[in-house]
């Protein structure tokens, strides 16, 4: 009983703060709140999961999420373990290096995001003055669909390397400077090192910083919001734009809930598969 | 020594910024030799195992393996194998996988790896271990498993940091033995670095002592012991540590505890103020008018008696104080 008494409080944060609101999710989302219904609350059954069951714009903007989240993930990982790697080496000004790698994770998404909107504006932004000093037409970067999807990645890619590259930092420090000299005098290439002692050694890091990105970059709503707005054509739109568009800009709130749990139960079906995979390959090995 | 050495450090210097961490270093290394690097921590003993296996750069001076100069070579064309102080074992790997990637890495056909494994795997008593992961092993293990990979790389000189600092004592002189007939079982000439004296005299044919980044001096066990060539050498030689008696014309007299000896007249008079029981003898710490001193004995002398201790003149070592160099050259043999 006494037990049940010391974990209230952390039981009673949890079921404030993610039990009650996904039950009030999933009440919402068998209403009808929009404005047909005068903002009413009218129960309506499953209408609301079969209309998501049958939205083209639920499932192409699922798949366009999975795909900008695999494509900046891997990038991040790559560009991060790079720069992680350089970091790591002793150089003058490493120090301050460092800090200064670390400003663009600092950064407010939505400051940056407007950054790189001017960035890519056309005509009057600073790549397309690049791109007219080369005698070329402007490119409507932000206007067409593949350049659009193209933007949320590099902008998304640039603010969260940083992060990836600091973890990865971490990891490459726990890995003892003499396995490298001792693989040296075996008659071992720095190149051979990475393969065989940094990347094997990393793995524990790497996991978790893909673990940590790819639970952000799944979710991911101020970017797109400000970037692209989810445009041209929704071509950029994400799971949780879409949510928001459904309940601020269609102001149907029973839908909005829908397309969330959607979501949630799209993540939650991924990460099960993915530690199922993982205890697999535990087993495996 | 009329064979030619294997090893040579000619002039050998190491400085970081102002500091030299070695200075003028020289030294001969006889094919299957096995010498000790010995000297208290800080002394730069390990600097001399990193700068000969290239892991840290020569600043001034010479190194010939073989009448090859290695000294600008990069650490994976030397042939030179080490035993680090943490072992330096892949964690992520098994002990044969430990034991084969450096042969993979160099080439050797997989045929040819798998008889040097299982040659070394028998030599070493490894066997058994072969799929652990180096955290399943024991100390003494992982030591085998590191001498085992710097064994297969057939170094033409074997380096060895403090390879029994990480054990314990009683292990350590099981060891001994053991890891003195692996290295004199080798061609290669042996570095063995460690500031333990006992283990240096266990295992080494000769021994090298270093202080303060500089060489005080290289010779037999005996020769350090009997023979020590400055101050310096006869107080970290020998434990107990040898009497230091300052004498009225700038000399000092070394005496080993073992070699005074209770005299009716004459001789300096002491009092016994404690006493070490260790079976075979026993340790007393005396007090005198030139300071404390040092003897081992077979008597029964009780805390607080008072007598005479006296010493033949062979057995007495003399240095100048102010240089600390030995003066003559008496007490060649006990």
């Amino acid at each position: 009983m006494s037990s049940l008494l010391l974990m209230a409080p952390a039981l009673l944060l949890l079921l404030a703060v993610f039990v009650w609101p996904l039950l009030d999710y999933a009440w919402l989302s068998l209403q009808a709140q929009s404005v047909f219904t005068g903002l009413e609350t009218v129960p309506v059954g499953a209408a609301n999961w079969q209309r998501l069951l049958a939205d083209g714009r639920f499932w192409q903007d699922a798949g366009q999420t999975l795909r900008f989240a695999l494509v900046s993930v891997a990038l991040e990982l790559v560009a991060g373990l790079a720069i992680a790697l350089l970091l790591h080496q002793r150089w003058r000004g490493r120090g301050t290096v460092r800090s200064l790698a670390l400003l663009p994770w600092a950064l407010p998404t939505t400051v940056m995001a407007l950054g790189w909107r001017w960035i890519f504006n056309d005509p009057h932004g600073p790549l397309n003055g690049v791109v007219q000093s080369l005698g070329l037409a402007t490119v409507p970067f932000l206007a067409s669909p593949d350049l659009a999807w193209v933007a949320t990645v590099v902008a998304d890619v640039w603010k969260t390397t940083p992060f990836v590259a600091l973890l990865l930092l971490a990891g490459l420090q726990m890995i003892p400077a003499d396995l490298y000299e001792a693989f040296a005098l075996e008659g071992g290439t720095p190149w051979q090192g990475l393969r065989r002692i940094t990347l094997p050694l990393l793995r524990p890091y790497i996991f978790i910083a893909a673990l940590f990105r790819l639970a952000q970059a799944l979710g991911v709503f101020d970017l797109i919001a400000v970037l692209t707005g989810g445009g041209p054509a929704s071509s950029t739109e994400s799971l949780a734009v879409y949510a928001y568009l459904n309940a601020m800009r269609f102001l149907d709130f029973g839908y909005s809930a829908t397309v969330m749990l959607g979501m949630f139960l799209l993540l939650l079906l991924g990460a099960a598969a993915l530690l199922l995979w993982r205890r697999q390959a535990e087993v495996g090995a | 020594m009329t064979k030619t050495a294997s090893l040579r450090l000619e002039g050998l210097c190491r400085r970081i910024g102002e500091r030299a961490i070695l200075d003028g270093i020289n030294l001969e290394v006889a094919a299957g030799e096995c010498l000790a690097l010995l000297g208290p921590s800080g002394c730069g003993k390990s600097t001399v195992l990193r700068v000969i296996a290239g892991l840290d750069p020569c600043d001034e001076g010479r190194i010939l393996l073989d009448g090859r100069d290695i000294t600008h070579r990069p650490p994976a064309r030397r042939r030179v194998a080490m035993v680090f102080q943490s072992y330096a074992l892949y964690p992520h790997l098994s002990v044969e996988r430990n034991l084969t990637l450096g042969m993979e890495l160099r080439g050797v056909p997989p045929e040819q790896r798998e008889q040097e494994l299982a040659a070394v795997l028998e030599l070493l008593q490894l066997g058994g271990l072969r799929r652990r992961r180096p955290a399943q092993l024991s100390g003494g293990q992982r030591q085998r498993v590191a001498l085992a990979r710097a064994l297969l790389r057939k170094p033409q000189l074997m380096l060895l940091d403090e390879p029994m600092s990480n054990l314990d004592a009683q292990l350590r002189e099981e060891l001994r033995p053991q890891l003195r007939a692996i290295l004199s079982g080798g061609r290669a000439p042996a570095i063995h670095v460690t500031h333990d004296q006992q283990e240096a005299m266990g295992i080494a044919d000769r021994i090298a002592v270093l202080h303060d980044g500089r060489l005080q001096q290289c010779g037999t066990p005996r020769e350090l012991y009997h023979h020590p060539a400055n101050l310096f050498v006869a107080g970290f030689i020998g434990r107990p540590q040898i009497n230091l008696l300052p004498q009225d014309d700038g000399t000092v007299v070394g005496i080993r505890p073992e070699h005074l000896v209770a005299v009716d007249s004459g001789g300096v008079p002491v009092r016994v103020r404690s006493r070490e029981w260790h079976g075979a003898s026993q340790q007393l710490l005396l007090e005198s008018a030139q300071g404390p001193l040092r003897w081992t004995c077979d008597g029964n002398q009780e805390i607080g008696e008072e007598l005479r201790l006296g010493w033949e003149p062979r057995h007495e070592h003399r240095f100048r104080e102010a240089s600390g160099e030995r003066l003559g050259s008496p007490g060649r043999h006990a």
